[in-house]
């Protein structure tokens, strides 16, 4: 006996966001840093900002945090990210 | 009736199978092969065409069809009279409020618990007697199997891609309950949450694995209501501190005592409320000094107001037991309860 079944998945990707282009250099650079907000993001954004500055001439980290941790980033951390070079967003787990 | 999902072949029962678990579409167990027939009845059922749009995922702006639905519906073990319940389900947990991607990707591992109210409980069997929260009875089973299969399939909510869960919970295989309305004097969870009385309706909330208790030995409703807080206390110490819905599972032997003294669902929720909180400072009686600091001395309820409880009768008429469903975290989700078929522009699908 054949089966002829459905596929239940969506079977088109979900609406995806491009990667903006990769940079030259991090020198002279404004790098924006959204966290979290949970603890283990302290101390790693913490030396990853003296490393950029320190080692690789970043000339200016900004430190923003969302204010749920489970939802996407806030309009006002998303508006900011045009007047950024780069963005590293991480997880404190 | 056209759908629009590619379709496969496969030579037996078996081979079907293989195809679902290899493709990563199942939870594990078997299912039901999603025929076209079989997707179709679900549809026709509800008077949805394939296409409507039942809504759209609020994070990753998935559109979410009444076909995929139902073909999952039918993966689940689901007859068509389960799916209206489903699709509301899936409605409920779409609004902004449920928070739905955080919910089901988060580390905290919660799973969508499904309450049903009102009369299309007894038109499918729905029990919410013996074995409540376990496998009561076929609708329950399979309706919250569908919401799962549904999240698999249609969020990619797969255990290590969206699903981040460190633990999970087996609740997360199924998690649905129907309330026992007929054995009960209080009115039903989603009266109680402003559905008109007589609508059936379906409760959603992102909630953690229930905590079991029991006190057989009073019929004080404050000394019964303080083994429930005192649980509740427990996962404010043990888990999260954050205040949020928590549901209260009350079967039959506690519930006439409750009923008999004439405590009512609100007068639950307001005792409750005054009982179950902490001091942040118990936080290092349980290991966590570390977080503790200089606010030993605030006070943190489980939850923000008395209407965050919800309260549902259900479970087998002998033992002095109940459950506490903890929230996934805090207010980060809200519980969300539509009526179902409620439509002011139904039309049935063109043939």
């Amino acid at each position: 006996m054949t089966f002829r079944v459905l596929d239940p998945t969506t079977e088109k990707a979900p609406p995806a966001g491009k990667l903006a282009p990769r940079l030259d250099t991090l020198e002279g650079k404004t790098i924006g840093f959204i966290s979290n907000g949970k603890e283990g993001t302290k101390g790693f954004f913490k030396h990853l900002d003296q490393m950029l500055r320190e080692e690789y001439g970043v000339a200016k980290v900004v430190n923003r945090t969302k204010s749920n941790y489970s939802a996407p980033a806030d309009k006002r951390i998303v508006d900011e990210i045009k007047g950024w070079d780069a963005v590293v967003s991480g997880l404190g787990d | 009736m056209q759908l629009a999902s590619k379709t496969y072949e496969a030579d037996s029962i078996s081979a079907v199978q293989e195809l679902y678990h290899s493709s990563g579409w199942t939870d594990g167990l078997p299912i039901v092969p999603p025929t076209a027939d079989a997707v179709e009845a679900c549809l026709d059922w509800a008077m949805m065409p394939p296409d409507q749009l039942i809504g759209i995922e609020p994070v990753r702006g998935l559109a979410i069809t009444a076909e995929k639905l139902a073909i999952n519906a039918v993966m689940a073990g689901c007859l068509p009279m389960h799916f209206p319940i489903v699709v509301t389900a899936w409605m409920a947990m779409m609004q902004d409020e449920f928070l739905l991607h955080g919910a089901t990707a988060s580390t905290g591992g919660c799973a969508v618990l499904v309450v049903l109210n009102g009369p299309i409980r007894l038109e499918l069997g729905a029990s919410g007697t013996f074995n409540a929260l376990g496998n009561s009875d076929r609708a329950t089973a399979v309706i919250g199997r569908a919401v799962r299969l549904c999240l698999i399939n249609l969020m990619d909510v797969r255990p290590g891609v969206i699903d981040r869960s460190t633990l999970g919970h087996p609740g997360k295989f199924s998690y649905c309950l129907a309330e026992d309305e007929e054995d009960s004097s209080w009115l039903p969870l989603a009266e109680q949450r402003g559905v008109p009385k007589g609508a059936s309706s379906v409760t959603v909330m992102a909630a953690g694995a229930p905590r079991q208790l029991m006190n057989e030995w009073t019929t004080k409703p404050e000394e019964i209501l303080e083994t429930f807080a005192a649980e509740m206390r427990a996962n404010l110490r043990h888990y999260s501190i954050h205040p949020g819905n928590y549901a209260l599972v009350i079967p039959k032997q506690l519930r006439e005592h409750l009923q008999a003294a004439g405590w009512t669902k609100t007068d639950i929720a307001t005792f409750i409320h005054e009982r179950a909180r902490i001091h942040r400072r118990e936080w290092a009686d349980v290991g966590k000094g570390a977080v503790v600091r200089d606010r030993g001395d605030s006070v943190y309820p489980a939850m923000e107001r008395p209407d965050q409880l919800l309260v549902v009768a259900a479970g087998g008429p002998a033992g002095g037991f109940g459950a506490v469903i903890p929230p996934w975290l805090g207010n980060k989700s809200h519980a969300v309860t539509l009526p179902i078929g409620v439509c002011v522009d139904c039309e049935p699908p063109k043939k």
